[in-house]
């Protein structure tokens, strides 16, 4: 399993406490293409928040690779999230002032790899999510799916375990959204890429190995 | 801590950032240092003037007067010896009265002016080699050798050539004659041969007779009131004070200038708490400036703050990021206000300097103060940067991103 999640719960403090992930328990595989449904307001985005050590959960176990990621330090998180997971964001998470090049090899840098080694490997995933003509451009100078795109290669360039991803595709018209989903399926059959997608779309499960449905917080069905 | 990637990132926000922020910032940078620098330079150009002015005109670097209780300096022997000691240029020996002065201009005893002013006779040669005096001659022309008859005054005394007390002046011209009443009784008359004006008052309200004349009114033999001593190096009074005790003049009193200063040292010591103050005020300035540009980048870049930890970042790199930037505006102020100072300001100064009652002021910009200059300003540029990134950076991930 590279995933196992035991009674996680997560609650928002507040005047009015939000039990956002009640009580949720499911094991990922390795090499499985997960989709993260249910309505707006179920907890996906909470949820992939907390297996993505962005957010600390309330209560309840996370094993990713074998590790639990309760009893990481600050700074081990950080390691851990540069070394062994990638995220891509709704909305393009790039840096303005990076071109796509230097955007995908901000991780190796600060992984302290060899200059030469990374803008090769950084170029080389620019190519893979199609963008090989494309490496000088500032996000300005890049559509909307293309900027998506540079950052899945930036989430991808350390060989991450896991790729998360929340509604990749919410921004996107369907031409382009189908490019990245198409991407994501590929990168799942080539390298055999564990990927958590948040999705809205019904039509997106066609991608996936499997759906876990969320409904207030709480796991609903898999299927 | 990822230094690398911190100054790739800084470098790469300041080539492709906001030009103009950055213009702007650069040259608040820049006014800052040129502010604190300027202020001590000017304050440090107006101590050194008054200090030139006291040792060309007054003091000159040491002065010896009489043991207590005594007239003059009897020990001739020793003085002559003083100019033997390597490094001395003159020696000049005064004798002082404090005559009553009077000038009765249509010699009717009528609207006759008096006063009493201090009065010092000179060997002319020594002395042009202790102070400067013949040089601010106003009117007329400086003593000679061998002038028996003749005086000259400080404009203060004469009134006419721009003193700032004519009130109390005898308004007298070249050619004029007055009236010495000395302490021992003597009356002289002598004809105004020179009006001298220096910019210090108190020398301007000085007369100057020659030493054989003076001699002859006190009937006395090479004694001395005072004796004026310049040396080669000024600053290195206290070694030729002590060559000078050891030459036998040992219960003398010598002094060195700055120690017979009184009211301008404490000016100097008022002007350098005055551009201490305004130096740390501007300090504040340029740090509050750093930290409000600081301040305004984090809060803009504040998602991009949260991607960055997001993908790995460390809060270290983060702030190491912003502090950079900081100190790239503090260190690009201080080379660009160094070289404005040292190449414009200073220039132009020398060449005109400014015309101030104590003298000719121009900036006075030593190592010291174009190096604590320079650590304040690149000081404040590092606290100001350090606090809204130590801020930013440590700022949860989701509220970075999302708010
Ligand atoms: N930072 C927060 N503070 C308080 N409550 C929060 C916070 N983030 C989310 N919630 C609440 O937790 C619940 C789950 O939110 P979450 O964002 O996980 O839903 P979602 O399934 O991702 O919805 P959507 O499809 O709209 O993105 C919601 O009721 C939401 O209001
Ligand atoms: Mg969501």
């Amino acid at each position: 399993m590279i995933i196992e999640v035991k009674n996680l719960k997560k609650t928002y403090e507040g005047k009015v406490p939000t039990h956002a992930l009640k009580n949720i328990n499911f094991n990922i595989k390795k090499g499985e293409f997960i989709a993260l449904m249910g309505r707006s307001g179920s907890g996906k985005s909470t949820l992939l928040h907390q297996l993505g050590l962005l957010d600390r959960p309330s209560a309840g176990k996370i094993m990713i690779d074998g590790t639990n990621l309760m009893s990481f330090s600050k700074e081990q998180g950080s390691k851990f999230r540069l070394e062994k997971l990638g995220y891509v964001f709704q909305s393009y998470a790039l840096l303005p002032e990076l071109t796509a090049l230097e955007s995908v090899y901000l991780p190796l840098m600060l992984s302290n790899i060899d200059k030469k080694i990374y803008i090769k490997t950084a170029s080389e995933m620019l190519k893979k999510v199609g963008l090989g003509n494309k490496l000088h451009n500032l996000p300005r100078e890049l559509s909307g799916g293309e900027q998506q795109r540079v950052a899945i290669a930036r989430a991808l360039v350390n060989n991450p375990i896991i790729l998360f991803a929340d509604e990749p595709t919410a921004n996107l018209d369907s031409e382009s959204s189908k490019v990245i989903l198409e991407l994501f399926k590929k990168l799942n059959k080539e390298i055999n890429q564990t990927i958590i997608m948040v999705t809205h779309e019904p039509d997106d499960k066609k991608y996936v190995d499997r759906v876990i449905w969320l409904k207030d917080g709480e796991i609903q069905e898999e299927d | 801590m990822n230094i690398k990637t911190a100054f790739f990132l800084a470098f790469t926000s300041l080539k492709r950032g906001n030009k103009g922020t950055l213009a702007m910032t650069i040259l608040i940078m820049t006014l800052a240092y040129i502010n604190i620098v300027f202020i001590s330079s000017v304050f440090g150009g107006i101590v050194d003037a008054i200090n030139t002015q006291s040792i060309d005109n007054q003091y000159s670097n040491i002065v010896i007067e009489p043991e207590i209780d005594e007239k003059y300096i009897t020990n001739t022997r020793a003085i002559n010896s003083i100019k033997t000691i390597p490094g001395v240029i003159g020696v000049s020996a005064h004798y002082i009265d404090k005559p009553f002065v009077k000038y009765d201009e249509r010699k009717d005893n009528k609207d006759v002016k008096t006063g009493n002013w201090v009065l010092k006779s000179i060997d002319v040669a020594d002395e042009k080699k202790v102070t400067k005096i013949h040089e601010a001659i106003v009117a007329g022309s400086y003593l000679e050798d061998n002038d028996r008859d003749q005086i000259i005054i400080g404009r203060e005394v004469a009134g006419n050539y721009g003193g700032s007390l004519r009130h109390l002046s005898l308004n007298v011209l070249i050619g004029d004659e007055i009236d010495l009443s000395f302490k021992n009784g003597i009356k002289r008359t002598y004809t105004v041969k020179g009006i001298f004006g220096t910019k210090s008052t108190s020398v301007d309200q000085m007369l100057f007779i020659t030493k054989k004349e003076m001699e002859s009114v006190l009937n006395v033999h090479n004694l001395a009131s005072e004796v004026l001593i310049k040396i080669e190096d000024t600053g290195n009074e206290d070694y030729y004070i002590n060559e000078i005790r050891h030459l036998g003049l040992v219960h003398e009193d010598i002094k060195k200038w700055s120690d017979l200063m009184g009211f301008t040292s404490s000016a100097s010591m008022s002007f350098a708490m005055i551009s201490i103050i305004l130096g740390v005020i501007g300090t504040i300035v340029a740090g509050v400036t750093i930290f409000i540009i600081i301040f305004v980048s984090v809060v803009n870049k504040r998602r991009q703050i949260g991607i960055l930890k997001a993908i790995g970042m460390g809060d270290n790199t983060i702030i190491l990021y912003f502090v950079i930037q900081a100190l790239f505006y503090g260190i690009v102020g201080v080379i660009l206000g160094a070289s404005f100072i040292l190449f414009v300001l200073r220039p132009y100064f020398m060449s005109n300097p400014l015309d101030f009652p104590v003298g000719w002021v121009s900036l006075k910009v030593t190592f010291d103060i174009i190096r604590i200059s320079n650590i304040s300003l690149i000081t404040a540029a590092l606290i100001g940067g350090f606090f809204p990134a130590y801020r930013g950076a440590k700022e949860s991930i989701l509220k970075s991103i999302w708010g």
